[in-house]
């Protein structure tokens, strides 16, 4: 009997807005000293009053667009009330009644969609650090905008988690909502795992895997729980619902606390924000801030650019905006300089960030069709334009500075091929060439290429060579 | 409704504090009033009224995103808790 998982997955993204939810303190506390970024509001103190950030409302529209998703007018928030050290409200606002992004859906690059249910504003938590026998809490994070996005039970194998983990991060990046570093925990993923036998009309009992922070963790937890409940019930045992935490070095889930007691919440309207009510004039004009999302580049690019190489460039929405301006005819070239040249470099990250004028990038494509350039010198010009110093030049102007244009104008080709072969040491290339030794074409060519300085077109010295030694 | 021993014990866990035996008593009394006098507000049909979410009829107030200068700094918060370590507040060991 085959035992088919049935998997949704809810994510956290950390919002790059500059200041908190609710309050007008620093965002972004990477490498900031702990409880350095926060405010009275972010921990209650008696009076404090929320002020809600109104660009988290115009990035959630986009978030919630770039998933395809509704987006409603109407949301507000709620409390939901729970006692734990990294919450020093005693609650968390968040928008459980009326969230502002409805239903919609992602698509994988393997066509598959996964709905989305709906997805809300709230407030992240602190954090805890845990020691022997004490635990210390650092309220940076507090209050950090996040949406929750909470997706339909539409996935059925690991590796559908990891692509839809990997396709959520990237539509979040794209869409610009988020810095989406998980390394430093900006999108978290909580997986919901059960199995049942195929065909059966329920759904198995679920486990809730909690707080994986990359796309890898999500695909190993989700294989390993897949098969730990697969053998309970071969075995004819029961699965527990529970919540379970994932140990990258071991590669097992282990139970953390059971759910049998269900949560009490305690959900209340939010008192101190007032509802919001958004026209249609106001949500259109964010989402006409969208750029193209991953799906529209796949289309687009499809059987231009392969596969392999787009997947690989989806990952950098910097990239993709600038290859979406590059003329269409220079769009192969310039992707392989992205991906072979580029991202080998060790700097890149840098230059990300400070991408070279786009009439720079045409310019550069051009002449390497022409074959002004060579493609070892197109790499090196292309390099340069991302430098500093010579970037603002123009492309035409640093491959002239660093004398790599070759040399096609063929009169003047044909001169330096007459000097050449006019020299006493090719004679007897000459003769042997003549007698039918192919490979001294090659020795030819090379001392043409040297009197040229190396900007002659070898191609174009062959086929003069060939002409004038018949 | 019928407030139990159970739901007074349950409460008090939800809100983290401890409660002695005779206060349970007296306070399962007391919701219970407290319930039964809401209670009369079942009697009134509501179906065609939107829910009350609040009473002052705004809506959309949201700020600029602009980090200020804040007037309570870290000091300020440290101060405030029971014990600090390494610039951050400890507490018993949570898992």
């Amino acid at each position: 009997m085959k035992y088919i998982p049935t998997i949704g997955i809810e994510c956290h993204v950390q919002l790059c807005t500059k200041t908190k939810l609710f309050s007008e303190v620093d965002n972004d506390a990477r490498g900031k000293e702990p409880n350095s970024c926060v405010s009275p509001v972010d921990y209650a103190l008696p009076g404090m009053l929320p002020r809600l950030n109104g660009e988290a409302i115009k990035f959630a529209i986009r978030a919630g667009r770039a998933m395809n998703c509704e987006i409603n007018a109407s949301s507000r928030f709620d409390r939901k009330h729970y006692f734990y050290p990294d919450s020093p409200k005693g609650y968390q606002i968040t928008q459980f009644y009326h969230p502002i992004i409805g239903e919609g859906y992602v698509e994988l690059p393997s066509g598959t969609r996964v709905r989305i249910e709906h997805a809300h504003l709230e407030g992240d938590a602190g954090k805890l650090t845990h020691f022997k026998d004490y635990s210390l809490v650092d309220l940076n994070r507090v209050d950090t905008p996040l949406i929750e996005i909470v997706s339909m039970p539409d996935i059925h194998s690991a590796k559908d988690v990891h692509d839809y983990c990997k396709e959520l991060w990237r539509l979040m990046c794209h869409a610009g909502v988020t810095n989406g570093d998980l390394y430093n925990g900006n999108m978290r993923f909580d997986v919901n795992i059960s199995v049942a036998k195929e065909g059966a009309k329920e759904l198995g009992t679920r486990a809730e895997i909690k707080n994986l922070n990359s796309f890898r963790s999500a695909e190993r937890a989700a294989e390993f729980e897949i098969k730990r409940q697969t053998k309970l019930l071969e075995a004819g045992e029961k699965v527990k619902q529970e919540t379970r935490g994932w140990d990258d070095t071991t590669g097992k889930t282990t139970a953390q606390r059971s759910k049998e007691e269900a949560k009490d919440y305690r959900y209340m309207p939010e008192p101190d924000i007032p509802p919001i009510n958004l026209t249609s004039e106001f949500i259109d004009a964010e989402i006409a801030k969208l750029p193209l999302m991953p799906m529209d580049y796949r289309r687009k690019f499809n059987g231009v650019i392969t596969d392999e190489i787009l997947e690989v460039l989806l990952d950098y929405p910097s990239l993709m905006i600038k290859l979406n301006e590059i003329e269409d005819k220079h769009v192969k070239i310039i992707s392989n300089l992205f991906t072979s040249v580029l991202l080998a470099e060790e700097k890149s990250a840098k230059y990300l960030n400070d991408l070279p004028d786009t009439r720079d990038l045409n310019e550069l494509a051009e002449m390497n069709e022409k074959k002004e350039l060579s493609s070892t010198a197109t790499k090196e010009v292309f390099l340069r334009l991302f430098d500093p110093q010579m970037k603002g030049r123009g492309t035409k102007q640093i491959a002239k500075e660093l004398g790599l244009i070759q040399e096609n104008d063929l009169e003047a080709l044909e001169k330096i091929v007459d000097i050449v072969l006019a020299k006493p040491e090719t004679q007897k290339a000459q003769a042997d060439f003549k007698a039918g030794e192919e490979k001294v074409i090659g020795f030819l060519v090379g001392q043409v290429m040297k009197e040229s300085h190396g900007k002659a077109n070898p191609s174009s010295v062959q086929e003069i060579l060939r002409k004038k030694l018949k | 409704m019928d407030i139990k021993r159970e739901d007074i014990v349950h409460l008090a866990e939800l809100s983290n504090f401890s409660l002695p035996e005779k206060e349970i008593k007296s306070l399962q009394k007391d919701l219970q009033g407290i319930i039964k006098y809401i209670s009369q507000l079942d009697e009134l049909k509501v179906d065609d009224v939107e829910p009350t979410y609040q009473v002052f009829e705004m809506e959309n107030v949201w700020r600029e995103d602009e980090i200020l200068p804040q007037e309570a700094d870290r000091e300020a918060l440290l101060a405030l808790t029971k014990e600090a370590k390494d610039n951050q507040i400890k507490v018993p060991k949570v898992l």
